[in-house]
């Protein structure tokens, strides 16, 4: 049996002093207007910032803002891979790296464990996958490394939208981007693109709710294809549908602004032959 | 997971078969293989059962220790998982070849069991912010065939209903530390529905549950499905390298709540009988 090294619980030597102070009890937890102005049950996303090219070293990068989340992402490939197995004949090989910076997240590093910056990972490369031609690239390998500069909230479904930039960036073939939206179902209403106080808002003690959960959702808008689904907490079935559906709006709502920053990267990096 | 390397001709055969809802070895689209729970396997746990679900062996074993709760949620207990695919099931899973698959098992369990429906936490709770129970679940891998989600969640199941967790009592003594004493009598603490996890593959334009090695690698994609006994899902995640059509998984959902809720009752009717048997149960063990 391997070594267990992911059960080491020592003792806390230091511990931030939000424990300390008293919290503020279920502030977020009561359905009412969001902090940040924008409407409940309805598709509201934050609106976004995105640019490519911004690492001059990688082959292909994009940096997106939605909020106070702050994503960047880098492609670096196509590139010969080291194991040659039967399979890497055939088809290339996509591998995705996911990590938090230490201070990204209000407790420094303590809640995302590595194992869970794994499970990121490989939801990533779920997601991103069934958009990428990897048959058109035998041999090679594309790795995409996500760094998450800030944590506000609906990361995941960020970084699959900066991941797709930046495999866009990078030349890599697709057969289309892969969108990203996230949702928090609280009771009978629900909250789209979530903040990181309203995803991780606890539930009152008692309360009912039976509908309580997050979902996050990658689609591929023009071929309208699920490539990536996660959800937890607890849902009815209809609940988990609408929701679906709604994330899929949502990612309709983020496509063309995406769309028109891979135009202007495009125009940028070759601008169009002047009149003569 | 293992792979099995499948022919063309084979996996039109599957797919054509899986259309009109006859499957290889004669089931139905939503029929699981030939099953069989054991629980209380391991003398050392506090809580063990294992399952075969047609060539697929997993075996769960369960110690229940006293540590410190978690900062942010002083009340609460909580459970550690480990999967450990070992080197048994095939050789692929030889030294580290296996971490990857039992970190990605491991963390699809934390969030199936990370809700308060699945599991009163609070049960497991000592003193706040002082002591709790810990419940360190271990999963063993013996045998790999397909549809290793189910029959996990299915050992867990078995094994959470076989855990025994003794009674504590705090006492503070003169100099005003805690002392912990463990009353003699069994005293079950664990009486709790949790969720069972059911895996529905994407083959050709339908979906079949329990798929053999065969059948997965006709599939494009997976969705993975946690239900409870009351059809509440609990969480829904698609793994594979294909895409799936938003009706598709609709209909899967359906499917799938429709066949978790499904496997609770009769799975709790045989726990209890099993339990009922006392000391005259035979136990079967690894060798039946």
């Amino acid at each position: 049996m391997p070594t267990d090294n992911k059960r080491v619980r020592g003792p806390e030597v230091s511990q931030s002093p939000s424990l300390f102070c008293s919290r503020p009890a279920g502030v977020l937890s009561s359905p009412g207007p969001r902090a940040d102005g924008r409407q409940r049950d309805q598709v509201d996303v934050r609106p976004v910032f995105v640019r490519c090219g911004l690492v001059s070293q990688a082959k292909g990068s994009a940096y997106i803002e939605a909020g106070n989340t702050k994503v960047l992402c880098c492609v670096y490939g196509p590139r010969e891979t080291e194991r040659k197995d039967e399979t890497d004949m055939k088809s290339g090989r996509l591998t995705t790296d996911m990590r938090f910076a230490p201070f990204s997240c209000p407790e420094r590093g303590s809640w995302i464990q590595g194992s869970q910056e794994k499970d990121f990972s490989l939801m990533l490369q779920e997601s991103l996958q069934p958009a990428v031609c990897l048959h058109r690239y035998p041999r090679s390998q594309v790795e995409v490394n996500v760094v998450v500069l800030e944590n506000s909230g609906s990361v995941l479904a960020h970084a699959v939208t900066c991941a797709s930039m930046a495999l866009a960036d990078a030349g890599i073939e697709m057969y289309d981007l892969v969108l990203g939206c996230s949702l928090r179902q609280d009771g009978g209403s629900f909250v789209v693109d979530p903040t990181y106080p309203e995803e991780n808002s606890r539930r009152p003690s008692g309360g009912g709710g039976e509908k309580r959960g997050g979902l996050t959702v990658a689609f591929l808008p023009s071929l309208n294809q699920v490539s990536g689904l996660q959800s937890d907490g607890e849902m009815a079935e209809e609940t988990l549908t609408a929701g679906i559906r709604t994330c899929i709006e949502g990612c309709y709502k983020l496509y063309p602004v995406i769309q028109q920053a891979l135009i202007k990267a495009v125009r940028r990096a070759a601008p169009p032959p002047a009149e003569s | 997971m293992a792979t099995v390397q499948v022919s063309e001709a084979e996996k039109v055969y599957i797919l054509h078969g899986i259309r009109d809802d006859l499957r290889v070895d004669g089931r139905g689209c939503e029929d699981y293989r030939h099953m069989e729970v054991e629980t209380d396997v391991v003398s050392n746990t506090d809580g063990s059962a294992k399952v075969t679900l047609g060539h697929t062996a997993v075996l769960v074993g369960i110690k229940a220790e006293i540590g410190k709760p978690r900062p942010l949620i002083p009340n609460e207990g909580y459970l550690e998982f480990f999967v450990d695919c070992s080197a048994n099931a095939t050789p692929e899973f030889e030294g580290r070849g296996g971490e990857e698959l039992g970190t990605e098992l491991s963390n699809i369990l934390y969030k199936v069991f990370n809700n308060e429906h699945s599991l009163d936490l609070r049960s497991l709770c000592i003193s706040p912010g002082e002591h709790c129970w810990v419940l360190y679940v271990d999963v063993l891998l013996l045998q790999c065939d397909g549809n290793l989600y189910d029959a996990i969640s299915i050992a867990i199941k078995a094994a959470l209903f076989n855990t025994k967790i003794p009674r504590v009592h705090i006492s503070s003594d003169d100099e005003g530390g805690k002392e912990i004493e463990l009353s003699d009598d069994p005293y079950d603490c664990m009486r709790v529905n949790v969720s069972c996890i059911v895996t529905l593959c994407k083959i050709g334009h339908r979906h079949v549950v329990d798929a053999t090695l065969q059948e997965k690698a006709c599939s494009v994609a997976s969705l993975i499905i946690s239900v409870t006994h009351k059809g509440v899902i609990t969480c829904t995640r698609k793994v594979g390298r294909g895409s799936l059509d938003p009706e598709s998984i609709c209909e899967m959902t359906e499917a799938g709540r429709r066949v978790g809720k499904a496997l609770h009752s009769p799975l709790i009717k045989l726990l209890q009988q099993e339990e009922s048997l006392g000391k005259k149960r035979q136990k079967v063990g690894f060798l039946g």
